[in-house]
């Protein structure tokens, strides 16, 4: 499937289809989509429960624990790489915090005095009195394994707040670097404070986890089946997030933060979010780890470890959860078995020949050089892994691709595009003496304009006029040096752009900045982020209240969605960046119709469309208007502005050279030499001489 | 040993340090300043240059202490050595901007710092399946000729060492500021759209770019064996990230920066484990790292905050 195939039904003929026939392979696809994520987390389930009965061996079945137990760490950084986009290569210090905090509240590495504090926790049974000849004698913690569980993912994911959170404001590569500092700073710290973590030489003794009577020892099977009810577990919680409206804005955020940002989404939030559960993840891994060795060193949570994580991504498929737990398998397996087997005939081939280099070889001791290759090789050739994050999607049918452009409209059935009474007889948007300079360029001067409610207000001027800077001061991506900008009379100037999105402007780019690699319905779907509600918990529990905020999101976006007829609605399962240039604008502006705003800002939106399409775009815009929205829109297309714009402002330079209706502004001298580039005369000799 | 000594002692001791970590600084700056990306290669491409220069010295007859030269002898030697150390570094960096990284230029998102992990991954296996895990012992030319200040002392090493940093580092300077390729580079790191259109060759200046920074971390590598007497597989790790923190200390980007920031964790690191304790050197370094990345991202001289997506 080229990208070429999906668009040329712009222009093609019939056979005509229905709107509601276009619906239906969407709605396959997700049936099959939840069916395919149900199946392969009992597919895991499954061949993981009957793997030891058919395979009895000990060291086999120690190997599979301990893979178990890699593929959640990588579940884990999944959540931070894979979905949200934040490269952590620090990853094993939460691995480190979480095997630590077991290892010291179940061991006897920490044993204050005596006194009468410690009590109540004896009576619940967390610390055992020993008892001493001379003296109060001291406390040994007796934390249960299972409560642990929980809480050292806790403990984990504070961590993982407090070291992500000093790194948001910058790049992607510095968090890398940040993460990798404080991936050295943990073992170091471990190795330096001794009272806590017993040093170099490591925590023993650390209690192995009973259950109902029965103690785990140093038995490998419990341990396998325990890590595979985690793994399990975490699959679950991977795809319950991925699929909701955290997972969506992670996603986003990893496509184009800024354009996250814009729709609403709070960026810092949710990436702290995402370190904190990666984290935690991460912690509760520990716990597990260091309950079936029953001893913690510092050697076991170093860069290699993070390394080794970062390679099962990669080579399973980053953000893809199947793929991501396939490659940890994979590298497991590779590691504990079919290496050593090699070895094992490369070393009979060598008694065979008599090669001493043969006899020596050591294949295990080659596997971060495999990684190497492979961290190589998977981002040359195959960087969405073995297992893509999306299936391929069904080609449209030749009918779909051929079909005439159904002209759609806001459709009387369109839920109300927003909710909040506004008063008809005060401006809607006031700008007020709003400034911004980079460096020496005025970008915008002492700019002011009223907005009046339900009115299309058009933007025009030459490019580099200021007209996108105006945009982005009104939505917050870019701090006003001086001026206010009041939304409905309440002042939104400087606010942060997702507060702008919640209080009710929405905006598109004149560059389109959609998120590629998020399918159409999608996209939009992160537009209603700030109408939407369910948290990380609500995600994952998934009770009826979210199940309905999920339904009713969908039907509003296929509603926004059909506003454009047939142009989108095939598509809605394929990913954005395989869209047409006019398909992308038309679906930039349904993403943020969702957000319910009450002022729409459109950057160009008829930029790159022909005649017929920016006829079609010009009534759907003027349909906007009919339902209450207010719309502020560059366009230089002047056609377009003269046959809908209420009003019409005019930017040169920054300034404001003209204010009124299309008519007034196009008989104003200063707008014609400042627009048209031509001194007045001329026009008014072109003028007569028409 | 007085107060003063001690201090005096560790000064020099931070320079040298300085010194080795400016030069491998500078080219994680150079190839961020072009491309934006942090190469994590570069850490074992230091690595590497201690091997090399290592085995052409070996070659050349030097192992252990018993060669001393003086005066010509010595600087021939020296500088033989950089030159073949350099041009081999040099030349394995311009490889790997080839063969690993160019297929990735202007991929977004994190494959292309992946990429150089991998890259860093492979040169690191390489070198200890190849060479072994244990320690080589470097041999040491240089004369044992000291100047003492009451108890601190300062060798003839150690002032070789720092000449041939600053050398390198001023031949730098002028290159980037004076020759045609220089301002090809600063054109190529202001706007890499921009300079195409204005006839610039940008995949040239990216793989001389990888070339040169390269060649300086392999300078490094030759300093960092003739200063310490030893190298290993492992050395990269550390002081890469040590360099790197350099580099954000002083402004990423910024060439007098990596200079200055390189200096500075020199004397953070001898001054640091002197006064407070070797073990906590890192958590030092990384602490700074954390806050001047929070708290003035711009670092010491740059101008361009880090956060353009």
């Amino acid at each position: 499937m080229t990208e070429t195939q999906l668009q040329p039904s712009e222009t093609a003929a019939p056979p005509a289809m229905g709107r509601e026939t276009s619906f239906i392979p969407a709605i396959w696809n997700r049936a099959t989509g939840i069916a395919g994520r149900r199946g392969f987390l009992i597919a895991f389930l499954v061949i993981g429960a009957l793997l030891p009965l058919i395979d009895r061996n000990e060291g086999d079945i120690d190997a599979g624990a301990n893979a178990l137990a890699y593929a959640i760490l990588a579940l884990g950084l999944n959540i931070v790489v894979g979905f949200a986009g934040l490269l952590d290569l620090g990853y094993a210090a939460f691995f480190a915090i979480g095997a630590y905090a077991y290892g010291i509240f179940s061991s006897y590495q920490v044993q204050p005095e005596w006194w009468g504090f410690w009590e109540p926790f004896q009576w619940l049974g967390l610390v055992q009195h020993m008892t001493s000849p001379d003296g109060p004698g001291t406390v040994h913690f007796t934390v249960s394994f299972w409560l642990m569980l929980p809480i050292s993912a806790l403990i984990a994911a504070f961590f993982g707040v407090l070291f992500g959170a000093p790194t948001l404001r910058l790049k992607g590569d510095y968090l890398a670097i940040v993460t990798l500092g404080f991936g050295e700073i943990v073992p170091i710290v471990a190795r330096n404070v001794p009272y806590l973590t017993n040093g170099a030489a490591g925590l023993n003794g650390v209690a192995s986890p009973t259950l109902f009577g029965y103690s785990f020892g140093v038995q490998s099977l419990p341990f396998y089946y325990l890590g595979l009810a985690l793994a399990g577990l975490l699959i679950l919680i991977s795809l319950r997030l991925k699929n909701s409206r955290i997972g969506r804005a992670w996603l986003a955020i990893r496509e184009d933060e800024i354009a996250a940002e814009a729709m609403g989404v709070n960026r810092v939030k949710l990436k702290l979010l995402a370190f904190g559960i990666g984290a935690g993840f991460a912690g509760t891994t520990g716990t597990f780890y260091v309950a079936k060795l029953q001893t913690a060193a510092p050697e076991m949570f170093m860069f290699p470890v993070s390394v080794m994580l970062i390679v099962m991504i990669v080579l399973g498929g980053m953000g893809s959860v199947a793929g991501v737990v396939l490659g940890a398998l994979i590298l497991q397996l590779l590691q504990s078995v079919i290496l050593q087997d090699m070895t094992q005939w490369v070393h009979a081939f060598g008694e065979l020949t008599g090669i001493e280099f043969f006899k020596q070889l050591d294949l295990v001791q080659s596997i971060e050089l495999i990684f190497g290759i492979i961290l190589v090789v998977m981002m040359r050739f195959r960087r969405q892994g073995l297992v893509p994050e999306r299936a391929a999607v069904t080609a449209l049918t030749h009918a779909q691709q051929t079909a005439v452009p159904t002209r759609g409209a806001v459709a009387g059935g369109l839920a109300p595009l927003h909710r909040r009474p506004i008063d008809a007889n005060k401006p809607l948007l006031e700008i007020r003496g709003l400034s911004k300079s980079f460096g020496g360029i005025k970008a915008v001067r002492d700019f002011s304009l009223d907005v009046m409610p339900g009115s299309i207000v058009g933007i025009i001027g030459p490019n580099g006029s200021g007209k996108t800077t105006f945009f982005n001061l009104i939505t917050g991506l870019t701090k006003p040096d001086g001026g206010k900008v009041l939304l409905a009379g309440e002042d939104v100037t400087g606010l942060l752009p997702h507060v702008i999105v919640e209080r009710g402007i929405a905006r598109t780019f004149q560059n389109l900045r959609l998120f590629a690699n998020m399918t159409l319905l999608e996209n939009v779907l992160v537009g209603t982020h700030t109408r939407t509600t369910t948290g990380a918990i609500g995600a994952v529990l998934r009770p009826p209240r979210v199940r309905r905020e999920e339904g009713a999101a969908n039907e509003r976006v296929l509603e926004t969605l059909r506003i454009f007829g047939n142009r989108l609605m095939p598509r809605v399962q394929h990913l954005a960046r395989t869209l047409s240039y006019a398909n992308r604008r038309r679906l930039e502006i349904a993403r943020a119709l969702v957000s319910e705003p009450v002022l729409i800002l459109l950057d160009e939106p008829t930029a790159g469309m022909n005649p017929t399409e920016t006829l079609e775009l010009t009534d759907q815009i003027q349909h906007l208007k009919d339902r209450g929205v207010t719309v502020l829109m560059i366009e230089h297309k002047l056609a377009v502005v003269n046959q809908i714009a209420d009003k019409v402002v005019v930017l040169d330079h920054g300034e404001k050279i003209a204010e009124g209706t299309p008519k007034e502004v196009h008989s104003n001298k200063e707008v014609l030499r400042a627009y048209l580039g031509r001194s007045t005369d001329a026009v008014a000799e072109a003028a007569a001489a028409s | 040993m007085e107060s003063w000594e001690i201090l005096l002692q560790q000064v020099i001791n931070g320079v040298s340090l300085g010194a080795m970590y400016a030069l491998l600084a500078l080219g994680f700056t150079m190839v961020y300043g072009i491309i934006e990306l942090i190469n994590f290669a570069h850490f074992n491409i230091f690595m590497v240059g201690s091997f090399i220069a290592m085995w052409v010295m070996q070659l050349m007859g030097f192992t252990g202490q018993s060669h001393v030269l003086y005066g010509l002898p010595l600087t021939a030697m020296l500088v033989f050595v950089l030159c073949v150390t350099m041009v081999a570094t040099g030349v394995l960096g311009a490889l790997i901007e080839r063969f690993g990284l160019r297929a990735l230029r202007g991929v977004s998102g994190t494959a292309p710092m992946i990429t150089t992990i991998g890259l860093s991954y492979i040169l690191f296996n390489v070198i200890l399946l190849g060479a072994g895990a244990d320690t080589k012992n470097y041999s040491n030319p240089m004369p044992n000729i000291r100047w003492e200040f009451g108890d601190a002392v300062l060798h003839l090493r150690e002032l070789i060492l720092w000449g041939v940093s600053l050398v390198l580092m001023l031949a730098l300077h002028y290159f980037v500021r004076r020759t045609k390729m220089g301002k090809a580079m600063q054109a190529t790191a202001q706007d890499q759209e921009a300079a195409r259109m204005v006839g610039v060759d940008v995949d040239r200046v990216v793989i001389i770019t990888f070339f040169i920074g390269s060649a300086l971390a392999g300078a490094a590598g030759v300093i960092f064996g003739l200063y310490y007497n030893y190298t290993n597989f492992g050395i990269g790790y550390t002081a890469g990230l040590r360099a790197f923190t350099a580099a954000v200390l002083g402004g990423i980007g910024n060439i007098p920066g990596a200079m200055l920031g390189g200096v500075l964790i020199g004397l953070i690191e001898s001054l640091g484990g002197q006064y407070l304790a070797v073990r906590w050197t890192d958590v030092i370094i990384f602490s700074i790292l954390v806050l001047v990345l929070v708290f003035r991202p711009t670092g010491l001289l740059g101008r361009a905050a880090p956060t353009k997506s």
